[in-house]
């Protein structure tokens, strides 16, 4: 499903990733974790082409991207088919609930808004959100936000979904909440790469832990 | 906010009567003939963009004045014993300089009931007659032509806003023309040959003036409704009136006044002849309160009218155009921001009144004549759009990265991403900078004037001169503006306060 190979990234001079491999089969989840400034973020947004790297290269989805700037189509293709969770959610401020989750289906894969609405709505109700379809993002609390998050990159039906810190803003007992959402879509097959630093998380959802430590891989295996 | 308003509107009333108290009070300070011998000087006011033969800039020398006035100026501030200081001034408005900073007024200022009412008028010192003109290629062969609509609908007639021709052809309802103000008689030439205009009509010797500078136009028939040119004062400096007229009747009886048209290619005996049979002119009737709002409101509401148009239109072709430049110049390539970048600054760094004039005056040199009214929507649009851009680039650069980067991370193209999630965002973020300007726009609608649009304050300034009742139209101006721009201020401050609340 995607396969880094020898991915390696300098800003202003300063090595953010050297040399790194991955691995991700279909229906793994994998959890990348490592302290804070190690690469894990960078990472993940190279593999969505969030951030170029220098050298390597990514395969995801069967798209390959290489070092550089690459082509707006290509980034969108490889996009639609890679969801992405945010830390902060980034949920769309101007939008209704509902709208945050049934946008992208309607103006990116162009099916009629009713249907997008009505799969909106189905995938709101998978997260325990569907009496919130009405209300605007900043009603909500932090965890409810993270699951609308989710389910509004389910709504693309992606190949993987990555996950960015998806629990490092919220307080344990939200966290516990996006944390069940996680383990009820690694119970269902989905492909997920997460980068957390939640162990929890990671012993709980991952069936692979990479550790990076200052943009190398340190150590790959299955939980322990 | 209820509890706002009450007082607001209060102190907006105390305002603009306190305007009016100042404005009635400044008629106060004029300067008597004992006055202007003290300080040696007698201050008169023209117009030299009224142009030839009356006062303009010397093409021999420039930078100095010239013209048949400027030597009457210097010939009377003799007689008085001081010396002649010119002042300049807008035409239409050189009469509300007396009592302020000038003494008299000599720019061909015609010898009307009304001027004789508001004013002090000295003796004629010129006499002269209206002229129509027309393109040598054109229809238009005789006067009487203009009773019935031309080949293209009714005829666009260019006059000086102010001028006796302007009373003259309003009066004549038989006509069919559509008159259109001008601050300069160059300017309705121009317009003429350029075909944005059919004809216009002026004093006879301006058009003598200009006759081979403008070889394309002619006159149409002869001369027609004559009349004479006045030296303006005040009605509160009689002694300085008397000795203006004693020192014309000097320059007369010596010959002085001949010799000095004769010099200007004038016709100084004609002249003559036609100053010695003067007629007396009548006096124009005061009109009771009642009866000058029955007569004036109409031409106000129109005029505010205008206004609203002018801003209504104006304005959302600015804020389009805004936010597409705002857009090119952060998320387009770098050649369109840089050019974007450059334009902005031309439009911001040149004055609306400016780009006005290009767009109505100069781009028919191209071929490209616009009438005044969508000349004047298209500067103003180009003016504000300038300023929305701005604003609207504070405002995308206000939504948060994250906010584009989770739209990108879904599939969605640069422009989707912006037109779905960053641009809305952007939009009511800065809604209340951009009803304010919406607000500016309304007040800055009056400099589409100076391209014959009347709109309100302009249709203000011809009635309150031609009527003298500068105070009374003056406080019902204003309180048409707030009237208008006083619902904007209310939406202006609920935006704000909607987004305070974060909604």
């Amino acid at each position: 499903m995607i396969e880094v190979v020898g991915l390696s990234k300098a800003r202003a001079g300063v090595t953010a990733l050297a040399d790194v491999d991955l691995a991700v089969r279909p229906g793994e989840v994998t959890a990348i974790i490592g302290p804070s400034g190690s690469g894990k973020s960078t990472l993940l947004r190279c593999v969505n082409g969030l951030e170029t790297f220098d050298s390597g290269s990514i395969s995801i989805a069967g798209h390959r991207l290489g070092p550089g700037p690459q082509p707006p189509r290509l980034l969108e293709r490889v996009r639609r088919d890679a969801g992405m969770v945010f830390q902060q959610f980034n949920l769309f401020a101007n939008l209704t609930v509902q709208e945050n989750v049934a946008l992208a289906p309607r103006v990116v894969t162009g099916i009629s808004p009713d249907d997008a609405a009505r799969r909106a709505l189905r995938l709101l109700d998978r997260v325990g959100l569907a009496p919130f379809a009405a209300a605007r993002p900043a009603t909500l609390s932090g965890g409810q936000q993270q699951r609308v998050a989710i389910a509004r990159a389910l709504a693309m039906e992606p190949q993987v979904i990555l996950f960015d810190e998806p629990t490092s803003a919220l307080d344990p007992a939200m966290s516990e909440e996006v944390l069940e959402v996680i383990v009820d879509l690694a119970r269902g097959g989905q492909t997920m790469v997460v980068v957390t630093h939640d162990h929890a998380l990671a012993r709980r959802a991952a069936t692979q832990i990479v550790e990076l430590v200052a943009g190398r891989v340190t150590r790959v295996g299955p939980p322990r | 906010m209820k509890t706002m308003s009450t007082p607001r509107t209060v102190s907006c009333a105390a305002l603009v009567a306190g305007v009016a108290l100042v404005i009635a009070a400044a008629d106060g300070a004029t300067a008597e003939l004992d006055e202007v011998r003290a300080r040696g000087t007698l201050v008169w006011a023209a117009d030299q963009e009224g142009g030839g033969p009356h006062v303009f800039l010397d093409p021999e020398r420039p930078g100095s004045l010239t013209g048949f006035e400027v030597e009457l100026a210097d010939m009377i501030a003799a007689e008085l014993g001081v010396q002649a200081r010119f002042q300049q001034g807008q035409w239409d408005r050189l009469p509300l300089l007396l009592g302020r900073s000038v003494d008299c007024v000599i720019n061909g200022i015609e010898l009307l009931p009304e001027r004789k009412r508001d004013y002090a008028c000295s003796r004629p010192y010129f006499a002269y007659g209206l002229q129509l003109l027309a393109r040598r290629d054109g229809p238009l062969a005789s006067i009487e032509q203009l009773a019935a609509a031309g080949p293209g609908g009714r005829w666009r007639v260019g006059v000086l806003t102010g001028s006796a021709a302007e009373v003259y052809v309003r009066s004549r309802h038989d006509l069919e023309v559509d008159v259109i103000g001008y601050d300069g008689t160059i300017d309705s030439l121009e317009q003429v040959q350029s075909g944005v205009l059919d004809a216009a009509m002026m004093d006879d010797c301006i058009f003598n003036f200009y006759a081979d500078r403008f070889a394309r136009l002619r006159a149409v028939g002869r001369t027609f409704a004559g009349g004479y040119y006045t030296v303006l004062t005040a009605r509160d400096t009689p002694r300085l009136t008397a000795a203006i007229d004693e020192a014309l009747g000097r320059l007369i009886a010596d010959g002085r006044l001949k010799a000095l048209y004769d010099r200007w290619d004038l016709a100084g005996r004609q002249q003559i002849l036609a100053l010695r049979d003067a007629a007396e002119i009548p006096v124009a009737g005061r009109r009771s309160l009642r009866q000058l709002a029955a007569d004036t409101l109409p031409m106000l509401l129109a005029a505010a009218g205008m206004t609203l148009l002018l801003a209504c239109v104006s304005f959302p072709l600015a804020i389009a155009a805004g936010l597409a430049v705002a857009v090119g110049r952060l998320y387009g390539p770098a050649w369109l921001a840089r050019l974007l970048t450059a334009s902005v600054e031309v439009v911001r760094g040149t004055p609306l009144m400016l780009q006005l004039y290009a767009i109505f005056f100069l781009l028919p040199k191209i071929g490209l004549a616009l009438p005044a009214l969508v000349a004047a929507v298209a500067g103003l649009a180009l003016n504000y759009s300038a300023y929305e851009s701005e604003i609207y680039r504070a405002g995308l650069k206000g939504v948060p990265l994250g906010q584009f980067e989770a739209a990108l991370a879904l599939g969605m193209t640069k422009w989707q991403a912006l037109r779905h999630v960053v641009v809305p965002q952007a939009v009511r973020l800065v809604m209340p900078p951009v009803t304010n300007d919406f607000i500016a726009m309304f007040k800055d609608t009056s400099v589409c004037s100076a391209i014959t649009v009347i709109e309100l304050t302009k249709r203000y300034s011809v009635l309150a001169l031609s009527t003298g009742r500068i105070v009374e139209l003056a406080v019902i101006t204003a309180i048409l503006y707030l009237a208008m721009s006083w619902p904007l201020s209310l939406l202006s401050r609920r935006f704000e306060s909607r987004q305070e609340r974060g909604e």
